[in-house]
């Protein structure tokens, strides 16, 4: 039994790992990847040396993080794929083919963010992926994408643009929804930004990298469609009052990115609809204790805020598992916890600025009825208001109609689509409509390495 | 709103006589829960099943039996109506035996039965061989079968969508997201919903599943139902493995493995366990061995509903005349007898079904 298991090695994960052994705790961290760091730091003890030039300091920064798992108080479990979680807690995973389980007294679930998913006309071609997907790609094996288009938006968009520009291959062009009315409506929450300077110096600086290299700009970009026949062939859309066609085979599609909630969904942890965010978070206090009062979320996971939040909120939770597990005082909890809080305000304070200059992109939110919204079983737009029609109330009737979120990604890449579908279709809000039960395997699992952790009983 | 009938619960029970009272022209009211009920309908396992039901109880068993030989022409009818293909395959199906003690025991129970429905039990006994012609992937625990010609299965999601579907085209008006708060009866039944909702109806179907627990006393009905949870799981699609379904595992029309079921008495709760799905798969595995690099999909708990000899109930209120009480466990195998014998049940008529074993008298 583990004083503590982390589900995730981000960011939020190894900060929180690394604090809590530091003070006693034994902590299993559990993360899919073969090497930690997580999607924003993804294999950095390896590609800083390589790449990091590339990829510049705020992915180096994550250097340190993943030192930090060097501890004899942790066990760093890698290539960990969790699929189910229990009360109690114990937690079920596959290992190198093999089903495991492990039991702590406190969870925390730091399994971070996933891109929003860019249901646009054609977005399911080959050649069509994520912006975050690229990067990973350049992150993990230097691969870039030559003569891509860049499509969405947010601040992401750029760093992977700025960061093509500096491995040689710049992106064709970077076409963005976000309008200049979004900018306006957001320098209200400009003088809070200021708190998150840097964030915006580095906006800017990354801009000017892209004017320099020559990488045409479009914004309030509209009717996106990816045209092509076996394979994405050309980007169209419009902006400027006329209609634009870039040809290109490589699309990369980014519009933010949405909390990962499937772990904390299936163990009943009650989720929010958060407006500013356009997406549902997990409730929970400001030390990342949930409903459930043994598990914790920290970072991404538990709302966007970025890398250094993550690490930040992951020390908080520890912390106060520290103290649950009487290793501190409520007044050195109280002590520690109080400039960690303070720094961690500052962290978010950019984000309403950001979150409402780079809204999601609307036709992707509601997207026109013959595009496919669930992938693996390619059920459209359409078919959800149809269903919506027949009576389905809520995504598990939907579910039931039509097997959108039944397929190997459990609904992760259209949950969020097909509850908005059935909102304004029913004229509801996202919460009265609810989100699909998470059910395990939360992540896929053999039948065999399912069976192999059946204990033994007389039948 | 008024309607010749109120059909309280929008499952594949309530739709399937929904559908039947509209074919014969009566117009129908269905009040459907929300997205997070209880439902049964979008739970189970898909089996169309005659085998091993009424053993004790051979009307069951006849009742069963006269619903399954009517599945073809329900199918094919639900299906010219909407599109749907409901992917029924009646070409048999399999109990696997482990041990011959259990499968002798099993051949005479079914022989006492057979005799009791004059000899209309078509079931073959399979030897290891023999199954294994018909089952190449059957692994080496298993030593037998009884293959039952009367058996098969259908997708019944696809069976829901379609009722859900052809229940409005038929002008039936299906109301959703519907709590009954009350029911009284003058001339007419009057329901009244949470939201507010009014409805009347000169009679009213109760076929709520385990919403009847509560409503069922209110209407007049003893309504001894309880939950029994099955968890259930599905793995990704592949191609064809599994020839006939079994209570093990059945390879569904559209190429994923589903594998039940449990049966565990925990009250209302639907949740999974990982003991309930890691026994599944390892039984599972055990009949199948090619199933254990499979990959689990899915896996999901829903609640059966069960009398207290597991047999349907189909009682007509003595205090309110009118209301019908319809609940059983097996709703998929009886929606062909739901939607074309029951109603002439309900509606009083010469060449009902004989259902009285089926009534709440049975229950003291």
């Amino acid at each position: 039994m583990y004083d503590l298991i982390v589900i995730g090695a981000g960011p939020a994960g190894m900060a929180a790992a690394r604090r809590a052994a530091d003070l006693g705790l034994t902590v299993l961290i559990l993360d899919e990847q073969s090497r930690s760091g997580g999607q924003i730091y993804r294999d950095v003890e390896r590609a800083a040396l390589l790449r990091g030039e590339i990829l510049g300091k705020d992915y180096t920064d994550g250097i340190d993080l993943a030192r930090g798992l060097d501890h004899p108080g942790i066990t760093h479990a890698a290539s960990a794929s969790v699929w189910q979680i229990e009360d109690g807690y114990r937690v079920y995973y596959t290992q190198n083919g093999a089903g495991k389980t492990a039991a702590a007294k406190r969870l925390l679930i730091a399994t971070g963010a996933l891109e929003r998913p860019m249901p646009i006309p054609g977005w399911t071609l080959p050649g069509v992926m994520t912006a975050g997907a690229a990067q990973i790609l350049l992150k993990q094996s230097g691969m870039v994408a030559e003569r891509a288009v860049l499509a969405g938006a947010g601040p992401l968009l750029y760093l992977v643009a700025a960061q093509m520009v500096k491995a040689g291959a710049p992106p064709l062009a970077l076409v963005e929804t976000q309008t200049g009315g979004d900018f306006r409506r957001a320098l209200k929450y400009l003088p809070g930004a200021l708190r998150g300077w840097p964030y915006l110096m580095k906006g800017k600086d990354m801009l000017a990298a892209l004017r320099r290299a020559g990488v045409p700009r479009h914004t309030g970009a509209t009717g996106l469609r990816v045209e092509g026949g076996d394979r994405a062939e050309a980007l169209v859309f419009n902006a400027g009052g006329r209609q634009h066609k870039i040809e290109a085979r490589t699309v990369l599609l980014h519009h933010g990115v949405v909390p990962h909630i499937q772990a904390a969904r299936s163990i009943g942890i009650p989720h929010r609809w958060n407006a500013q965010q356009q997406c549902f978070a997990p409730e929970h206090d400001e030390t990342g204790r949930t409903a459930i009062d043994t598990v914790f979320i920290a970072g991404d996971g538990a709302g966007i805020g970025g890398a250094k939040a993550a690490a930040i909120a992951g020390r908080i939770s520890a912390l106060s598992i520290a103290q649950d597990l009487e290793r501190i005082t409520a007044a050195d909890c109280r002590r520690e916890s109080r400039p960690l809080q303070a720094s961690l305000n500052r962290e978010l304070a950019v984000r309403p600025f950001l979150d409402t200059a780079y809204p999601p992109y609307k036709e992707a939110l509601s997207p026109d009825d013959a595009t496919i919204v669930c992938r693996c079983e390619e059920v459209t737009a359409g078919d959800i208001r149809r269903y919506a029609g027949m009576g389905c109330l809520g995504p598990n009737q939907a579910k039931a109609f039509g097997r959108s979120g039944m397929g190997p990604c459990q609904g992760r890449y259209c949950g969020l689509t097909v509850t908005a579908l059935l909102a304004a279709a029913n004229g509801k809000t996202p919460d009265e409509t609810g989100y699909y039960r998470i059910r395990p395997p939360i992540k896929p699992v053999t039948l065999g390495e399912l069976a192999a952790t059946a204990q033994r009983k007389g039948k | 709103m008024e309607s010749d009938y109120a059909i309280i619960g929008g499952g594949v029970v309530g739709l399937s006589i929904a559908w039947g009272l509209l074919k014969r022209g009566r117009s129908v009211t269905v009040l459907d829960g929300d997205d997070g009920s209880f439902r049964a309908s979008r739970g189970n396992f898909g089996l169309v099943w005659v085998q091993s039901k009424g053993m004790n109880q051979p009307r069951y068993a006849r009742w069963s039996q006269e619903s399954a030989a009517a599945w073809a022409d329900h199918a094919a009818e639900l299906g010219d109506a909407t599109g749907h293909d409901m992917g029924l395959r009646q070409d048999g199906g399999l109990t696997l035996f482990f041990s011959e003690d259990e499968m002798e025991k099993t051949v005479s129970d079914y022989e006492t039965l057979k005799a009791k429905l004059d000899g209309n039990y078509p079931y073959e006994i399979l030897g290891g061989n023999a199954l294994r012609r018909e089952e190449p992937h059957i692994g080496p625990s298993v030593i037998g079968a009884i293959l039952h010609h009367q058996d098969g299965h259908t997708n019944p999601l696809r069976l829901l969508q379609s009722l859900a579907q052809d229940v409005r085209r038929l002008g039936g008006t299906v109301l959703t997201g519907k709590q009954i708060t009350g029911v009284e009866k003058t001339d007419l039944f009057r329901l009244t919903c949470a939201d507010g909702t009014e409805i009347r109806a000169a009679k009213t179907v109760l076929s709520a599943g385990l919403g009847a627990i509560d409503l069922g006393p209110k209407m007049g009905f003893k309504a001894p139902i309880r939950p029994q949870r099955g968890q259930v799981l599905i793995t990704e699609k592949m191609p064809k493995i599994i020839n006939r379904p079994s209570l093990i595992a059945r390879q569904v029309d559209e190429g994923g493995i589903q594998i039940g079921a449990t049966n565990e008495e925990v009250d209302f709760n639907d949740d999974v366990t990982q003991d309930g799905i890691a026994h599944l798969a390892a039984d599972a595995v055990n009949a199948y061995p090619i199933l254990g690099k499979v990959n689990l999909i899915r896996s999901w708990g829903a609640l059966r509903i069960l009398s207290p000899d597991g047999l349907p109930i189909y009682q007509e209120s003595a205090a309110m005349p009118g209301a019908f009480l319809v609940t059983c466990h097996s709703g998929v195998t009886l929606s062909a007898a739901h939607a074309r014998f029951l109603p002439d049940w309900l509606e009083g008529n010469a060449n009902a079904p004989d259902l009285e074993v089926f009534s709440e008298a049975r229950f003291s």
